[in-house]
């Protein structure tokens, strides 16, 4: 096992600079609003749909979003439930 | 005897078991070259076997099948073998005897239990597969592992019973000890005692809602390497055994489909990145069994062969910076990008495959899946499907390489991952892409090949579909982070369905010995009261001072003599 620490003088790694932040937003959003832009296109529809949902042009796009915002937003609150103190068991057994 | 040798060498899984066991005996800095030697003798053995069943023998005139290769247990079999390889790669120059012998037996156990035709090799394999793991849980030596291996090999060993009630009640029902389609039901739609009994046993190790929490109890405490051989074999073999004895049964639909979300909320709260890990081998066991549950084979086989290569590059990569930095744990970490830059990358394929992004391993298994359940028009299901995989790119795609390589800045600057563990996230993610992008030689092993030749996962709709679902999920991640509404991770232990036996179990426990040993040593004392009384009574009529000690006068004597011949007399009168 090895732990070097950084140098406090070091320059900011790739990831961590405002022009690759704003450039990898920039890509989802055009990547994102294409994929559903690409919905609606009649040539690229399913055939034969076996839920009516499947004909809303957007519909994954909108449920992924949703899905991913509720996990986030209402999954956080199970912490106050069943979070407990990190040696919670060590001080138990 | 010559029976049982031709079927001992028959057996691919013998060959691993025998391999590991010469380990012991072996220089240590020998073990990875000789494990690999095995692993390929093995491989090799399986592919001249081909297709057929092999290893007959008679047991008490029971007929046994030891070797079965058929299309289902080919894929496993196979998959088991690269993993196989890839752990010891990814282990190179491991020396701990105990975990390289379960490095090759345990795995051996898994490989074996796939290819057993009956029901009694399946339990032999079973219960090795139980035993050789648990010495991967108590590989690190501490008082945590030790407790935690105890709970494994209990519940482990628990299912093991289950399996063998199950296959003694079956046995009388059907008089047959082979390991085939089962079923819940009987003809009359009423469930089989023997058939749910058996389902437990596998609900058990596939970690069934509720009955999933040893998997978190054990696989994060397991030593690098050793998490990382736990994640593949016990909840595959428990598929495979879902796949051969229960397809088709809605229950594993319904069962499958609550296995892929809970997890969900779980991963996200949870700060050591390995048990998010475990969390999400729930998750995606989950895709399995609702596969299963709706007789979609080539979707649960080929779905395990998917997860068997991401998720353990995923667990690879964690362990890579694990190795380096001394911790798992999201707090912790953060910012290894810069100096472990081929290992970040290896652990985005493995993210972006799990999350099934186009051109991966997971997007040519997982659409098995979400399209048998369009095709069985279970709308509720392909719902819960569509937002799990969501959920999949939230704790899998997303938070294991964000929390591990970016995110903030730990101030950690380690070296890159050894050689070995590089060229093992290497081949898995070349297989994650290879297979992704031209999928035909993962599709020519499928079980199912008639429907597989219907199948076309590159077509239009699907890649639109999917994009959009990923894509947008990837979006919301964003707006969460740019609001700052994305939960910062804490370190904290979060109560799981272990916390029933860890907590009020343990006390439950105490209580039931303290109680126990309490009436034990009441009952002994009434007993050894009694029984000194009644000895102090024969002492005191047989000891020295007692009446029957003491000498009697011949005129007594003579008394008894005369009485007795009395009574003789009259006797023989009477007579």
């Amino acid at each position: 096992m090895t732990d070097h620490h950084h140098n406090p003088h070091e320059k900011p790694g790739w990831a961590d600079t405002k022009g690759f932040r704003n450039g990898f937003l920039a890509v989802l959003v055009i990547a994102s609003v294409a994929a559903a832009l690409a919905g609606l296109n009649p040539a690229w529809e399913k055939e034969h749909p076996h839920f009516a949902v499947e004909g809303w042009k957007v519909f994954f796009a909108l449920w992924g979003f949703a899905a991913f915002m509720f996990i986030v937003l209402a999954g956080q609150h199970l912490r106050k439930l069943v979070g407990r103190k990190e040696d919670y068991y060590e001080e138990r057994e | 005897m010559a029976a049982l040798f031709d079927a001992l060498l028959a057996n691919p899984a013998v060959i691993l078991t025998v391999g590991a066991f010469a380990l012991l005996a072996l220089p240590r800095h020998l073990a990875q070259v000789w494990m690999l030697l095995v692993a390929g003798f093995s491989a090799i053995k399986l592919s001249m076997l081909g297709l057929g069943e092999y290893g007959a023998l008679s047991l008490f005139g029971e007929q046994l099948v030891t070797v079965r290769v058929d299309p289902l247990s080919r894929i496993f079999a196979v998959v088991f073998h690269i993993a196989i390889v890839l752990n010891i790669v990814y282990a190179w120059g491991q020396r701990d005897r105990a975990q390289n012998f379960a490095t090759l037996a345990y795995p051996a156990a898994a490989l074996g239990g796939v290819l057993a035709g009956d029901l009694i090799t399946l339990f032999f394999w079973w219960e090795m597969a139980a035993i050789t793991s648990v010495f991967l849980v108590w590989a690190p030596g501490t008082r945590v592992t030790y407790l935690s291996g105890m709970r494994y090999l209990a519940i482990q060993i628990l299912s093991g019973v289950l399996l063998l009630g199950g296959i003694v009640l079956l046995y009388r029902e059907t008089n047959s000890l082979a390991f085939d389609f089962v079923g819940l039901r009987d003809e009359n739609g009423l469930i089989k005692m023997s058939a749910l009994v058996m389902f437990l046993a596998f609900g058990i190790k596939s970690a069934f809602p509720l009955l999933h929490n040893w998997v978190q109890d054990s696989y994060p405490k397991s030593t690098i390497t050793g998490a990382i051989i736990l994640s593949i074999f016990t909840t595959k073999l428990a598929v495979y055994s879902l796949a051969r004895a229960f397809p088709g049964q809605i229950e594993l639909v319904y069962i499958g489909a609550v296995m892929t979300i809970f997890p969900i909320f779980f991963a996200l709260i949870e700060n050591d990145l390995r048990k998010v890990l475990t969390y999400s081998i729930n998750n995606q066991v989950g895709f399995m069994v609702v596969a299963i549950g709706f007789g979609a084979i080539n979707g649960a086989a080929g779905y395990a062969f998917g997860n068997i290569i991401f998720e353990g590059l995923l667990f690879m990569a964690l362990g890579a910076a694990m190795y380096r930095t001394g911790t798992s744990k999201a707090t912790e970490l953060g910012g290894l990008y810069k100096t472990m830059p081929i290992t970040m990358a290896l652990c985005v394929i493995g993210a972006l495959s799990i999350s099934a992004f186009p051109g991966t391993l997971g997007f040519v298994t997982k659409g098995l899946i979400i399209d048998a359940a369009g095709e069985a028009h279970m709308f509720w299901i392909w719902l819960v499907l569509l937002f799990a995989s969501a959920g999949v790119l939230e704790h899998a795609g997303i938070k294991i390489p964000f929390f591990t390589f970016f995110a903030h800045d730990s101030g950690k600057r380690p070296k890159e991952a050894p050689p070995g563990m590089l060229i093992a996230m290497g081949v898995s993610a070349l297989l994650c892409v290879g297979l992704g992008v031209y999928p035909d030689p993962l599709y020519a092993l499928m079980p199912d090949q008639a429907a597989i030749a219907d199948y076309h996962p590159y077509s239009a709709y699907h890649l639109v579909e999917q994009l959009q679902l990923l894509l947008w999920a990837v979006l919301a991640f964003a707006v969460l982070l740019l609001l700052k509404w994305y939960p910062a991770e804490v370190p904290s232990t979060n109560l799981d369905t272990d916390w029933f036996w860890r907590v009020p179990g343990r006390r439950l426990l105490g209580w039931v010995t303290g109680a126990s040993r309490a009436t034990w040593i009441a009952l002994w004392g009434i007993f050894s009261g009694r029984v000194q009384a009644l000895m102090a009574r024969i002492y005191e009529v047989h000891g020295p001072e007692g009446q029957m000690a003491r000498s009697w006068p011949i005129g007594f004597m003579a008394l008894w003599t005369a009485v007795l011949l009395a009574l003789v007399l009259v006797l023989s009168f009477l007579a």
